[in-house]
């Protein structure tokens, strides 16, 4: 067994439980969002979802060899990395802006 | 792999019913905001699998897409008038 065989069942298996701990926390993410009545907390479980859970898939691909899909994997990781928590400020701050009632009343809406 | 196919799929289920649950403009703003990162997901693997880089580059343009469209509909949530 060569030492690129090695390298190469250690970057398999590496990505392999990326995958699974990526489709785990989306799994999570999803009941979360189907739980929670509340806008604010169901922001925490999207944020789940469109944070973590897509760069552990996206870094899983990673381990794919080709040169087409790193690049493509990288750039899609540095853009959810900046947009990901931009787009949840953004709802985040229009449903507290919205509210007529202080923030502290969480059951009224 | 197919077995992780499968159950991104059904993820996919679980946001369809998310949406469908939702009641208000803000919710269902995040249930698609959800919902497109579930199908960045699935193109991902998809690319993965198949070993075709032009379903990741469907990825990024759906990603940015998303990005946009949550960011001005929030803005017009959040002021009540056009963007």
């Amino acid at each position: 067994m060569s030492i690129q065989d090695a390298l190469g069942g250690i970057l398999g298996a590496l990505a392999t439980g990326s995958l699974f701990l990526g489709l785990a926390l989306a799994t999570v993410g999803v009941y979360g969002m189907l739980r929670k009545p509340d806008i604010f907390h169901q922001l925490h479980a999207a944020g789940l979802v469109t944070g973590p859970a897509v760069m552990l898939v996206l870094l899983a691909s990673l381990g794919s060899g080709s040169v087409e899909i790193v690049t493509s994997a990288v750039l899609v990781i540095l853009f959810v990395l900046v947009t990901a928590p931009l787009s949840s400020h953004a709802i985040a701050q229009a449903a507290l802006r919205r509210r007529t009632a202080p923030p502290s009343d969480d059951a009224a809406d | 792999m197919v077995a992780a196919l499968a159950w991104s799929t059904l993820l996919l289920v679980g946001g369809g019913a998310v949406l469908f649950r939702s009641g208000d403009l803000l919710h269902r703003i995040l249930a698609l905001d959800m919902l497109v990162a579930l199908v960045v997901v699935l193109l991902t693997m998809l690319s993965y699998i198949a070993s075709v880089s032009y379903y990741i580059d469907a990825a990024i343009a759906l990603a940015l897409l998303s990005f946009t469209a949550t960011l001005v509909a929030a803005r017009h949530v959040m002021r009540g008038r056009r963007f």
